[in-house]
C-alpha cells in the first residue's frame, strides 16, 4: 500500500524532469554536432562527437571575443548582484526598522518601479547617458544594472521577519552606532534573504539584453546574450554562426547551473522569504 | 532633506531632457550641401558596421593611413537593432562617423536630419560615373546636389534553379514569368515546389515589383506619395497570389534551418533571387552542390531584358561627424579601390556596386558549386537592367513590418497579397502622417 | 524604531540616487517626451518638437493593434499563469509530501531551466518546435506549433517551461518555513495527505502564492525576448504581436514620442492590474 502510493508521485516528478530537462539534452546533443549532421542525425543522440572542435572554432572566432564575452557578462551580472543586493539591503532594512517621515510614500515608489517595462527605461537612459557621453562604455550598462527595487521589496519584508526590534534597542544600548549593527548583527540575521536577492538580481541582470543592445556599440562591451543574439541575427549571412550560436548557448548556462549548485544550501530556504508575512 | 535631493535629480534630469529636444531643433538649411573641408591634424573615425570580417578590410586602409584611422564597431544587423541605435544615436548627437545603411533606410535616416550631404566633397561627386547608374540614384534620391552615402554593394536580381531536375523533368528554364507559372504545375506534378514563397521578406517582394514597373514611392520635394497599389505591384500580387492560391509555392519562414531544408532537400526548385543568394544556397544547401545554374530573371513580356533588385548598401557619413572629409575619403576607398572590394568580397562576399567591380578575378571565374558555370556574368548584366528610378520610403521599417504581418496571413489562407498591401498603403500614409512628413492622399 | 538621520540616510541614499537617475529620471523623460510631437515642412524638412499635449495618446487609444496586442497577452496570461502556477503548487506539494525520493536532484532538475536567458531559450524551444528538426515530430507533424493558432501557446510553453521551477521553489520554501506543531494537530484530527495539502499547506503558501501570481502578471503584460525571437522563424508573430514589442518596433521607426505613450499607457495598465489583483486577493484573506 505504501508503496503503491508513492508510484503516482514518482511518475510525475519523471515526467516533470523529462520535461525540463529534455531541451537541455537536445542542446548539449545538438552542440555536439557538425553542422551538416545538425540537420540529418537524431536530434536527441549524438552523431560524431565534435563538440571539442566545435568549442575550439567557439573559442577561437573573431580572436576569441566569446571568451571575452563571458567574462563581461560575470563581471556585469556579479558586481552588479553583488552591489546591487547590498543597497537594496540596506534601503529596505531602513525601510523597515526605522519610522521616518514618507516611508511609505517612498517604499510604494520603488515598488511600482517593477511595473515600468524595460523598454520604456532603456531608451530614456541612453538619451540620458549621451549627455554625459558615457553611452558605448562599461558603465552605462553596469550602473542601471545596480538598480533593483524588487530587492528593497524582499529586504524589506525579510528585515521585518527576522530582525528583532529588541535586538537593535539592545545593540544601541551597547552603544553600537546604527551603521556598525546593520554590518555586525542585522545583516548576518538577513543572509538567506540576501542570498535569495542575488540569485534574483543575478538572473535578472543575466538575462537582461535590451539595455545592453541599445546603450553598446563596441563589440568587446558586450555580455554574453547580446553577443549571441548579434551572432543570430546574422546567421542568414554567415550560416558557419549557427553552430557557434548553439555551443555558445550551451556554454553560456553553464556558470549560471554552476552557481546554482554552489549556493543551493542557501536559495532552497531563502526563497520563500518574500512570501513571509 | 531626502526628498529633496531627490527632485533636485529628477528635475536636473528633465532639464536634460530639454536640452535635447532644442539641440535637435536647431541647424542649417537641409538641402544646402555640407562643408567638406579636411581636418588638420591626426583623425580618427568610427564606423559601425555588421559586415563580416570588416576588420580585416579597414585594416588594409590602417596600415596605409596613418593620419585617418579607422575604428570599427559591430552591433546586430541593421533591422536586428543597429538601427534602431544610429536613430538613438542622432537624437543624442552621438552618432559614430559612418555607418552601414541599406537602400532602403537611407530615406528615413535622411528624414531624421541624420546624413551629411558629401555633395560638397569634390571626390565624391568626380566618382559618380564608377558606380552603376541605378545605385548612384539610391544615395542621391535622383535629386540635383545632393549625395547621402557612398554605394557599397548591390543585389541584382536573377533565377536560381535545379538544373538537374529541370533537365530530368523535361522542363525548359523559364524565361517569361508565364512559362515560370507553367513550370510551376510541372514541378508540382513531380512531387516539388517551383520556389518557397518568402512571406516575411518584403524586399523580396520589392524587387520582383521593381522589376515589373511598380514604384512604391515618389517625392516631389513638397510631399511624399505612397504607390504600394499601383499597376507593376498589382501584377505582381496578382501573380504570386494565383501560385499560393493553387499551392505551386510552399511558404516556410526564410533564413530559418526549415527553409534551408527545403532547398537542401530538392522541395524548392527555383528562387528568384539576388547575387548574394548565391552563397545563401552554397552553405544553405551543401547537398546539392553541382545541381544549381543561374539564368536571368523571368520577364513579364518576353524579348524584354529588365532586373530588379534586392539589397544593397551605402557607406553613409552621418552629419554629426566632425570629420566629413576624411569620413568621405575613407568611404570612398572602402567602396570603389580594387584592393578593399576584392576583401570585401572575400571576407563577406559583398557584390561591389561600382562598374568595375563587376571585372573583379573572383567575380568572373567559374563557381565549382554551379556546375563551373560563371553565375556573375548573368548578375553583371542584370544589374545594367535595373531600372534608377526606384525610390524607398521614410518609414520602410514600419511599412515592411505591416507588410509582412499581412502577407503571412495571406499565406496562412486569410486575405491576400492585395489585401495586405491595401492595409499597408493606408497604414503607411498614417504613419508619415503620425510623424507630421508631408504626404499627398 | 526613530533613527538618526546620518543612518538613516547611509542606508537609504545610495539606492534612492541610483533609484531617481535610473528609474525615476528615464520615466519623467518618457512622459515628458510623450507629450510632444514632431512638425517639419517639405519631405526632407528639419524637424521640430512641439508640445502636442495628449495627441499622442489620442493615437494609442485609437490604434487597433496596440489594443489586441494587450488582449492577446490577457489571454496568454489568464491561461498561461495558471497552468504555470498550478504546475509549480503541485511539484511543491508533492515535493513536500514525503512521498518523493530524490528531493534534491528533483529540486535543482526543476530549477535549471531559470538559469537559461529568455532569448537562448526561445531559440532554443525555435529549433524543438520546427517541423523537419524537432525530435518530436509525432507532435509536430500533426500540428503546426508555430502557427497562428497556436504560437501564442507554444510561447507559453517556453515561458511555464523557464519560471515553473522558479515558481515552485518560492512555493517549496514556504512551504518547508510552516512549523512541525502545525501537521502534528493535523495528525491527531486524522487528516489524510490530500487533505492536509488542501486545507493547511495551500492557505498557509496563498502569500507566496499570489507573490509569484503579481510577478506573473507583471512578466506576462512585459513579454517580449520570446516573441522577439519567434518573429524570426514563425510567420504568425508580427510586429506588434505584444504590447512591448509595440513599443520597440515603434521606437526604432523611429516614433520616438508615440513609443513614449505607449510604454506609459503599458505601465499604467500593468500597475492597474496588479493592484487590482492584490486588492482583489486582501478582500479574500479578510473573510
Amino acid at each position: 500500500m505504501k508503496n503503491l502510493n508513492r508510484v503516482g508521485p514518482m511518475l510525475v516528478m519523471g515526467a516533470a524532469t523529462l520535461y525540463f530537462l529534455v531541451p537541455i539534452w537536445w542542446l548539449v546533443v545538438a552542440a555536439s554536432k557538425t553542422r551538416s549532421q545538425f540537420s540529418s542525425t537524431d536530434p536527441l543522440w549524438f552523431a560524431d562527437f565534435a563538440l571539442i572542435d566545435n568549442l575550439k572554432e567557439l573559442l577561437a572566432y573573431r580572436d576569441g571575443v566569446f571568451l571575452r564575452w563571458m567574462l563581461n557578462s560575470v563581471v556585469y551580472t556579479g558586481g552588479a548582484a553583488l552591489l546591487g543586493t547590498l543597497l537594496a539591503a540596506m534601503c529596505g532594512y531602513a525601510l523597515a526598522k526605522y519610522r521616518f517621515w514618507g516611508r511609505e510614500a517612498i517604499f510604494n515608489v520603488i515598488l511600482s518601479g517593477v511595473l515600468v517595462p524595460a523598454t520604456a527605461l532603456a531608451l530614456p537612459l541612453f538619451l540620458i547617458f549621451s549627455q554625459f557621453e558615457a553611452t558605448n562604455t562599461f558603465w552605462s550598462v553596469f550602473l542601471p544594472s545596480l538598480v533593483n527595487p524588487f530587492g528593497v521589496y524582499l529586504a524589506r519584508i525579510y528585515a521585518t521577519a527576522s530582525v528583532p526590534d529588541e535586538l537593535l534597542e539592545a545593540a544601541r544600548l551597547d552603544g553600537s552606532g546604527e551603521i556598525r549593527t546593520f554590518f555586525t548583527v542585522s545583516s548576518k540575521l538577513m543572509f538567506p534573504a540576501l542570498v535569495t536577492i542575488f540569485l534574483f538580481h543575478f538572473v535578472a541582470v543575466w538575462n537582461n539584453f535590451l539595455l545592453p543592445l541599445i546603450m553598446l556599440g563596441e563589440e568587446k562591451l558586450f555580455p554574453v546574450t547580446l553577443g549571441l543574439y548579434t551572432w543570430n541575427t546574422q546567421v542568414n549571412q554567415i550560416p558557419e554562426l549557427r553552430m557557434l550560436v548553439l555551443t555558445g548557448a550551451l556554454v553560456s548556462i553553464v556558470p549560471l547551473v554552476i552557481a546554482f549548485l554552489l549556493l543551493q544550501r542557501f536559495w532552497r530556504n531563502g526563497l520563500g522569504s518574500g512570501a513571509i508575512k | 532633506m531626502r526628498m529633496r535631493s531627490l527632485s533636485v535629480v529628477l528635475a536636473s534630469a528633465l532639464a536634460l531632457g530639454a536640452c535635447s529636444s532644442t539641440d535637435s531643433s536647431e541647424g542649417g538649411d537641409p538641402a544646402a550641401a555640407g562643408n567638406c573641408a579636411p581636418s588638420t591634424g591626426n583623425v580618427t573615425l568610427t564606423y559601425t558596421t555588421w559586415i563580416p570580417g570588416i576588420d580585416k578590410v579597414v585594416k588594409l586602409w590602417n596600415d596605409k593611413n596613418p593620419n585617418i584611422q579607422v575604428k570599427v564597431q559591430t552591433g546586430p544587423n541593421g533591422n536586428g537593432g543597429t538601427y534602431a541605435n544610429f536613430f538613438n544615436q542622432i537624437k543624442a548627437g552621438n552618432t559614430p562617423d559612418l555607418g552601414h545603411i541599406e537602400y532602403d533606410a537611407l530615406p528615413s535616416f535622411r528624414v531624421q536630419d541624420g546624413l551629411a550631404n558629401l555633395a560638397g566633397c569634390g571626390e565624391v561627386t568626380a566618382a559618380k560615373d564608377q558606380f552603376v547608374d541605378w545605385t548612384w540614384g539610391q544615395v542621391t534620391f535622383g535629386e540635383q546636389d545632393s549625395v547621402y552615402g557612398v554605394p557599397q554593394d548591390a543585389g541584382p536580381m536573377a533565377l536560381f534553379y535545379r538544373k538537374d531536375l529541370f533537365e530530368k523533368n523535361n522542363i525548359p528554364v523559364p524565361t517569361t514569368w508565364a512559362e515560370y507559372a507553367a513550370a510551376a504545375e510541372k514541378v508540382k506534378a513531380a512531387g516539388g515546389y517551383i520556389t518557397n514563397f518568402s512571406q516575411s521578406d518584403i524586399n523580396q517582394f520589392a524587387g520582383l515589383s521593381w522589376q515589373a514597373g511598380g514604384r512604391w514611392f515618389a517625392n516631389d520635394g513638397a510631399k511624399w506619395t505612397v504607390n504600394l497599389q499601383d499597376e507593376g505591384t498589382t501584377k505582381v500580387a496578382d501573380y504570386w497570389q494565383g501560385l499560393i492560391d493553387k499551392k505551386l509555392v510552399s511558404s516556410v519562414p526564410p533564413w530559418t534551418t526549415e527553409w534551408d531544408n527545403a532547398y537542401n532537400k530538392g522541395n524548392a526548385w527555383t528562387w528568384v533571387s539576388a547575387v548574394w543568394g548565391a552563397n545563401s544556397i552554397i552553405s544553405g544547401a551543401p547537398d546539392t552542390k553541382g545541381k544549381w545554374a543561374v539564368a536571368p530573371m523571368p520577364q513579364w513580356t518576353a524579348g524584354d531584358a529588365k532586373a530588379g533588385n534586392w539589397g544593397g548598401s551605402a557607406t553613409a557619413v552621418f552629419k554629426n561627424s566632425k570629420h566629413p572629409y576624411e569620413a568621405a575619403k575613407f568611404a570612398l576607398w572602402l567602396n570603389t579601390s580594387e584592393e578593399a572590394l576584392t576583401a570585401l568580397n572575400s571576407e563577406a562576399q559583398l557584390y561591389p556596386a561600382t562598374k568595375a567591380g563587376a571585372k573583379l578575378p573572383a567575380l568572373t571565374e567559374g563557381v565549382e558549386f554551379y556546375g563551373g558555370q560563371k553565375i556573375y556574368d548573368v548578375f553583371a548584366t542584370a544589374s545594367t537592367q535595373v531600372a534608377a528610378d526606384f525610390v524607398w520610403g521614410p518609414t520602410m521599417t514600419s511599412t515592411y513590418a505591416t507588410a509582412s504581418d499581412g502577407f503571412k496571413s495571406a499565406v496562412s489562407g486569410s486575405g491576400t497579397l492585395l489585401d495586405a498591401l491595401k492595409t499597408t498603403q493606408t497604414k503607411t500614409v498614417e504613419n508619415l502622417k503620425s510623424q507630421s512628413i508631408p504626404v499627398a492622399e | 524604531m526613530k533613527a538618526n538621520k546620518k543612518a538613516l540616510l547611509f542606508f537609504i541614499l545610495p539606492f534612492g540616487l541610483l533609484f531617481a537617475a535610473f528609474y525615476l529620471a528615464p520615466i519623467g523623460y518618457a512622459i515628458k517626451q510623450s507629450l510632444y510631437q514632431v512638425e517639419r515642412k517639405g519631405t526632407f524638412g528639419k524637424a521640430q518638437e512641439v508640445f502636442g499635449g495628449l495627441a499622442q495618446y489620442q493615437r494609442v487609444f485609437t490604434d487597433g493593434p496596440f489594443w489586441e496586442s494587450i488582449g492577446r497577452v490577457l489571454l496568454f496570461g489568464v491561461v498561461q499563469v495558471p497552468v504555470m502556477l498550478g504546475l509549480a503548487l503541485a511539484l511543491a506539494l508533492l515535493l513536500d509530501s514525503g512521498l518523493v525520493k530524490g528531493r534534491r536532484f528533483f529540486r535543482l532538475a526543476f530549477f535549471v531551466p531559470y538559469a537559461i536567458p529568455g532569448v537562448v531559450a526561445a531559440i532554443m524551444w525555435g529549433f524543438l518546435y520546427s517541423p523537419n528538426l524537432s525530435p518530436f515530430t509525432a507532435v509536430t507533424s500533426a500540428a503546426d506549433l508555430l502557427s497562428a493558432d497556436l504560437v501564442l501557446w507554444s510561447m507559453a510553453n517556453v515561458v511555464t517551461w523557464v519560471y515553473v521551477g522558479y515558481n515552485m521553489l518560492i512555493i517549496y520554501s514556504s512551504l518547508l518555513a510552516i512549523p512541525q506543531e502545525v501537521y502534528e494537530a493535523a495528525k491527531i484530527d486524522g487528516a489524510g495527505a490530500l487533505r492536509t495539502a488542501w486545507s493547511i499547506k495551500i492557505p498557509l503558501v496563498m502569500p507566496a502564492i499570489v507573490l509569484t501570481t503579481v510577478f506573473s502578471i507583471i512578466g506576462t503584460l512585459q513579454l517580449l525576448a520570446e516573441p522577439a525571437v519567434f518573429r524570426t522563424f514563425s510567420s504568425a508573430v508580427s510586429s506588434t504581436y505584444t504590447p512591448n514589442l509595440t513599443v520597440y518596433s515603434t521606437s526604432s521607426i523611429p516614433n520616438f514620442n508615440l513609443a513614449a505613450a505607449f510604454s506609459v499607457v503599458l505601465a499604467m495598465a500593468t500597475c492597474l492590474l496588479s493592484f487590482a489583483f492584490l486588492k482583489l486577493t486582501q478582500r479574500g484573506g479578510d473573510k
